[in-house]
């Protein structure tokens, strides 16, 4: 009887110890969920950094989830889901377009508390940042890694018919005229954009527009639009168009199909993202190996270089229920530590100039040195709290006019009379 | 002339049926064989030039395309079944019973389908949410059922009407109690509608997109078709490997199809109907 | 009857209580489904909800249905859609009635004719769409190749013409819901007794006869529940022309299902992406009712 009894009370101290113990670890482990994009956001990496920071801090673990590959899907899981006010994602990884918006539906923690003061904490990073991740005075976001548009050429070409490095459009569109008659190739794009109604197609419309020095919207987020400017921007390209410099139906080329046409030697210019140069220059098909050349946009005439600046950032939910957990990863995730990893293996461009100039960095990654003359005149597209809306509109009119279905001065019309509801 | 003849006729006629649904069918699996390369080649190639199962090493090993497959099965014959169930008892009803509104039961079941599905999303997955059943099987399955239970219903309906009460009399007055005579008599001879309305509501469950991407969002629960979305990134868009995934995809529809069809063809129909 | 199974061994009950039993599964589902979304969706209607703007939901009454009225973008969508309806659910009739007769011939091996006739339906949506924006691009699509060996001069830019492109998706969606029409004709044609065929040819009615007086009144309750479902999806086409052309040219191709997703997903205007779902709900609804009276109606 007494053994049973010692038994019992073993069992139960045994019980009781454990019962006290268990929460302390289950309080001590937070499991914190963030939202990756798909392949094109490098999710492996990120598990890298990931481990690093779980091996720092053991009373975390971090779980990737996956999901939405393009920022279209993204945003269509997303606005289910945040919608919803769902806990269940901390971080989510989002394009550099969104913070604006979705701060503004109120589903991004601000984060002041943890990073400081916006003009603190983005100061050593790249300059577009202090604008495109702060709404209202308050940081929504951290940069997790940049982009932007490049203008690729093939530098055999160039050499080969003696041209030089066009610095306006101008002298860009008779180099790639005079490349495409002395090659006699009826394939050979002289220069290959984005006319389908995608979201770069926002880009296609602004860098003309930027090249000429003009802004879209002034310091208030009001609309500024100089119809006369758009109009000629649009026209610049529909006069490329009708040499023979842009192929007719421009309306159609997403990003893909510029990579692909200029990998198999069919392009002399090309604009496109940082992506594309690993394309060129590492894939087993591709015809252009050690013939890329990259550069900074042209310009207009007395304008100056200006280029679309894309990437992704970190940012907190909301509705998580480890924010500060959440904001100290985040913290983590945008050091330049990180960016320097996400360079070197992965080719995604530093958010923070110093990286840039970094000997493994550029050991790693030598183009990056041609990359950052290009990178630093990277300005964001319209900031607003209402961007899907703004983004609709352009890349909708624009590949219209693109297609010749509306004329540059009724497309930049639309777009004024319908941005002025929104960009007020 | 060999080409009216009736044997003829009908190769024609068969030639157009398989043409008409094989060829995008063809020009995937065509497209699976080859390398992106060839995709921008001028002038198109049709046939690849050195065919590689490369891609369909990749759609594998790139992402987990056999658990996306066994969860779109899962959930497609869950709900199927589910839908041909409660979709028999309600056409019963509705095609039988002489209820006084089953003109305005049917014309709710049928509305229930009128709104565009994206507007139900947020509601849908709250629910779920709250149930706790977010990235589970049912989160999926109950939905879809509803999602096809208005297609169901309305096909059983018209083929039971079709169905003369002579026989299902004669079952009761052997002793069959209604639902008896439903199960005995009525559904064998409505076969053809039971799996048309079978088939319609499993293609349907396998190909859904919107639902499964937002309530099984997490790697291992999620189907197929959402899977394959995956495969393209901000940059690129593989189409041979997406045609291949795609492939894989349409096969066990295939599959079933090719068994099923059979039993679309009521040959229990010639005996029991009067002429 | 011998055998007693489960079922058997209940009373039968009064035709209302059974009536009641049998459609409570039913009824359940949608309530858990679809009426709290629906109803949410009416409520929000009435409310000027964008989530972009922070601010909570403002009561607006009628206001939001007003905007719409005045809408150019929702006369637009709506137009579209309505000439989609109008073109792709006759030609998708026709075709499907077409495929499901030839389907129907008596063939040595019926499952390659039949698996031919249901494929287009296995094809996921979008990714149909997504293909047949391929056939019809200007460099790299089939349907240019094959008029260029037939000798056409210039490649015409299907999806960037307005015309055209909507002639290629209500061909892209002709071709796979045929397929869905031509299963549920199928299924009907088998329903029908091949005596009567038999009756007519010793009556000396041609092929023709037999066809208009036998086939297609036989066939007409498969026919209306056929054409109720393609019109109801024919009013919320969306993944065709989303994935095809984005709604482009300009919103030249853009229907009503697109604009509510636009504006739900894209622009966060909740409230007004509801209103313009009840007004689709409301169209959908008038068009339908002529059809689903006769279904109620027959036998």
């Amino acid at each position: 009887m007494s053994r049973r009894f010692a038994l019992a009370a073993g069992l139960a101290a045994l019980a009781v110890v454990a019962l006290c113990v268990m929460p302390l670890q289950a309080q001590a482990q937070t499991k914190l969920r963030v939202f990756s994009g798909g392949q094109n956001q490098r999710p492996d990496l990120m598990r890298k950094l990931f481990d690093q920071y779980q091996k720092a801090n053991p009373g975390v673990t971090i779980d990737i989830e996956t999901g939405g590959a393009t920022s279209e899907l993204q945003r269509q899981y997303l606005s289910t889901v945040l919608n919803a006010k769902d806990p269940a994602i901390d971080i989510y990884l989002i394009d550099i377009v969104n913070p604006a918006q979705y701060y503004g539906a109120g589903w991004l923690e601000p984060l002041n508390a943890y990073v400081g003061e916006p003009a603190t904490a983005l100061k050593s990073y790249l300059p577009v940042y202090a604008t495109s991740n702060v709404v209202d005075g308050k940081v929504a976001a951290m940069p997790a890694f940049a982009d932007a548009m490049f203008m690729y050429y093939r530098k055999d070409l160039l050499a080969k018919h003696g041209v030089a490095e066009p610095k306006t459009w101008d002298e860009l569109a008779a180099a790639a005229r005079k490349i495409q008659q002395a090659e006699g190739n009826p394939n050979l794009q002289g220069l290959s954009i984005q006319g389908a109604p995608i979201e770069g197609a926002v880009c296609t419309f602004l860098l003309p527009y930027w090249s000429q020095g003009k802004n879209l919207q002034d310091a208030s987020g009001k609309l500024t639009l100089d119809r006369a400017a758009a109009a000629k921007g649009l026209q610049q390209w529909l006069s490329m168009v009708d040499s023979g410099v842009i192929k007719k139906n421009v309306a159609e080329v997403k990003t893909p199909d510029t990579v692909n046409e200029f990998k198999a030697g069919q392009v002399v210019f090309a604009i496109n993202w940082s992506w594309a140069w690993d394309r060129f220059s590492d894939d087993a098909d591709s015809k252009v190996k050690g013939k890329v050349g990259v550069m900074p946009l042209p310009a207009v005439a007395g304008g100056k270089s200006a280029t679309c600046v894309g990437g992704w950032q970190w940012a907190v939910s909301a509705f998580s229920k480890h924010k500060a957990d959440a904001a100290r990863l985040v913290q983590f995730m945008s050091a330049p530590a990180a960016s320097k990893l996400l360079a070197a293996e992965g080719s995604l461009l530093p958010t923070t100039p110093s990286v840039y100039a970094d000997p493994e960095v550029l050991k790693a990654v030598p183009w990056f040195k041609d990359a950052a003359a290009v990178v630093v005149t990277g300005r964001s597209r319209p900031l607003s709290r209402d961007y899907g809306q703004v983004s609709d509109v352009i890349r909708t009119t624009t590949s219209a006019v693109l297609a010749r279905t509306k004329t540059p001065d009724d497309g930049v019309a639309e777009i004024g009379s319908r941005l002025a509801r929104v960009m007020r | 002339m060999k080409l009216m003849d009736p044997r003829g006729l009908r190769f024609i006629a068969a030639a157009i049926v398989v043409l008409n649904g094989f060829f995008p069918a063809l020009w995937i699996l065509l497209t699976s064989l080859k390398t992106e390369a060839e995709l921008v080649a001028k002038p198109i190639s049709y046939l690849p030039h050195n065919p590689t199962l490369q891609n369909y090493v990749q759609a594998f090993t790139d992402q987990p395309l056999l658990r996306y497959l066994g969860n779109s099965a899962m959930v497609a014959v869950g709900s199927t079944v589910l839908s041909l169930f409660v979709a028999a008892l309600a056409a019963y009803a509705i095609a039988r019973l002489n209820l006084k509104r089953r003109q305005l039961i049917l014309t709710c079941i049928v509305a229930s389908s009128m709104f565009p599905l994206v507007t139900l999303l947020v509601p849908i997955f709250e629910t779920m949410r709250t149930l706790g059943l977010l990235n589970t099987y049912t989160a999926l399955i109950i939905p879809y059922t509803v999602l096809n239970l208005p297609v169901c219903t309305l096909v059983l309906v018209s083929f039971f009407h079709s169905i003369p009460k002579d026989l299902e009399n004669a079952a009761m007055i052997d002793g069959c109690t209604r639902l008896g005579a439903l199960w005995r008599v009525v559904l064998p001879l409505a076969a053809p509608g039971v799996f048309t309305a079978g088939i319609l509501a499993f293609v349907n469950a396998w190909d859904e997109f919107l639902l499964a991407l937002s309530l099984n969002s997490s790697a291992s629960m999620r189907t197929v078709p959402v899977g394959i979305t995956l495969y393209q990134g901000e940059f690129s868009f593989p189409w041979p490997i997406i045609s291949a995934a795609l492939i894989v995809a349409i096969v066990p529809i295939a599959v079933l199809i090719a068994l099923f069809q059979e039993r679309v063809v009521g040959g229990l129909t010639q005996g029991g109907l009067k002429g | 009857m011998a055998q007693h199974a489960w079922f058997d061994r209940w009373r039968d009950p009064s035709e209302k209580t059974l009536g009641v039993l049998l459609l409570a599964p039913a009824f359940l589902l949608l309530a858990l489904i679809v009426v709290y979304p629906i109803g949410k969706l009416i409520f929000n209607s009435f409310f000027d909800l964008r989530l972009s703007g922070g601010t909570g939901a403002k009561f607006v009454g009628l206001e939001n249905y007003a905007l719409v009225l005045a809408d150019v973008d929702f006369w637009n969508a709506t137009k579209n859609t309505v000439l989609i309806t109008l073109i792709t659910v006759p030609g998708a009739l026709v075709v499907g009635l077409g495929l499901a007769m030839l389907a129907n011939l008596p063939f040595k091996r019926q499952w390659p004719v039949r698996l031919a006739l249901l494929l287009p339906w296995a094809l996921p949506l979008s990714f149909a769409g997504l293909i047949f924006a391929w056939f019809f691009h200007t460099e790299y699509g089939v349907v240019n190749d094959v008029l260029r060996r037939l000798g056409a001069p210039e490649p015409t830019m299907w999806l960037l013409r307005p015309n055209w492109a909507f002639a290629a998706i209500c061909g892209a969606i002709i071709w796979k819901t045929s397929s869905f029409m031509a299963l549920i004709l199928l299924a009907g044609l088998q329903m029908i007794p091949k005596s009567l065929y038999e009756a007519a040819e010793v009556d000396g009615a041609s092929r023709w006869q037999q066809f208009v007086a036998i086939t297609v009144p036989m066939l007409m309750p498969s026919i209306i529940v056929a054409l109720i479902f393609r019109t109801i999806t024919a009013l919320q086409t969306f993944d065709i022309p989303y994935t095809m052309t984005k709604g482009g040219p300009g919103n030249s191709t853009e229907t009503l299902a697109m604009l509510i997703h636009k504006t739900t997903i894209d622009y966060l205007d909740v409230g007004y992406g509801s209103t313009l779902a009840v007004c689709m709900f409301v169209m959908s609804m008038a068009i339908t009712a002529v059809y689903l009276r006769r279904v109620g109606q027959s036998a």
